[in-house]
């Protein structure tokens, strides 16, 4: 998705894919540029919540 | 895994979802008809809940449209319903520049710290005290991902302070004009159309 960015410091995400489906990705990470923080993308949804807040939305 | 596994599985998970996950009301009827009417481009729709908004605007307009939600259990159900899932914090994850449309239904309801619940209802529909909280820092970064021509589809509640949002909206650098409004027994929803002055 070329719309997405690092939502820490908006730098471009480098994309690694562990499971497509065509052009679907399923699983997958996106890894930020600059800052190296890595963020899932599960069930085909990347998960670009800034690392505190996903800890808690996944508890 | 077989069909049946499979099926079973994902009506059990529906079950979770739609349980914490807000569902299409009146205010969602009127912003889809809002952003069918003036969506152009790439949209994208903040607290998109169970991604009806930006389905009807997929359907309806034959537009790319990115549902964005800080609750998996709604990013999961758009996503189900067609529509591009994100789990975001309001825009922070979206490009400059990106798209042409955005719209947003927040959560509005003023809401008493000591009545806070803490779930994804709560979420779904607290605005804080004011019931402005969450329209604040969406106002604040809306104009960096809104391309130079494009538009920003916003649901104000009467609840919420009508005068007080159009003072944020000015405050951000935008014009606003009521795309569509509709008087309930306890409230009036508007949704404004802001562009940059």
């Amino acid at each position: 998705m070329d719309v997405v960015c690092c939502p820490l410091d908006k730098a471009d995400l480098d994309l690694d894919v562990d499971d497509r489906d065509g052009e679907e990705i399923l699983a997958g990470t996106l890894t930020c540029t600059e800052c190296g923080e890595a963020y899932p993308i599960e069930d085909g949804i990347p998960n670009l919540l800034p690392p505190d807040m996903r800890e808690e939305a996944t508890a | 895994m077989t069909g049946d596994d499979r099926d079973s599985g994902l009506a059990e998970r529906r079950g979770v979802d739609d349980a914490v996950v807000y569902q299409p009301a009146e205010d969602s009827g009127l912003l889809a008809e809002a952003a069918i009417d003036r969506a152009h481009g790439r949209v994208l729709e903040v607290g998109t809940g169970s991604g009806w908004v930006a389905q009807q605007i997929a359907d309806e307009r034959g537009l790319d449209v990115v549902g964005s939600d800080l609750n998996p259990h709604a990013a999961r159900q758009a996503s189900e319903r067609g529509v591009e899932g994100v789990v975001a914090n309001l825009l922070s994850p979206f490009r400059a520049n990106a798209f042409d449309t955005v719209c947003f239904n927040p959560p509005y309801l003023p809401t008493d710290p000591d009545n806070e619940w803490d779930d994804w209802m709560e979420h779904a529909l607290s605005g804080g005290e004011s019931g402005r909280e969450l329209i604040e820092p969406f106002l604040d970064d809306v104009g960096r991902v809104l391309a130079p021509d494009g538009v920003v589809l916003l649901l104000v509640s009467s609840l919420t302070g009508y005068d007080e949002v159009l003072e944020l909206v000015a405050d951000a650098g935008f014009a606003a004009e009521p795309a569509v409004e509709e008087s309930f027994p306890f409230e009036t929803l508007t949704v404004l159309a802001l562009r940059r002055e």
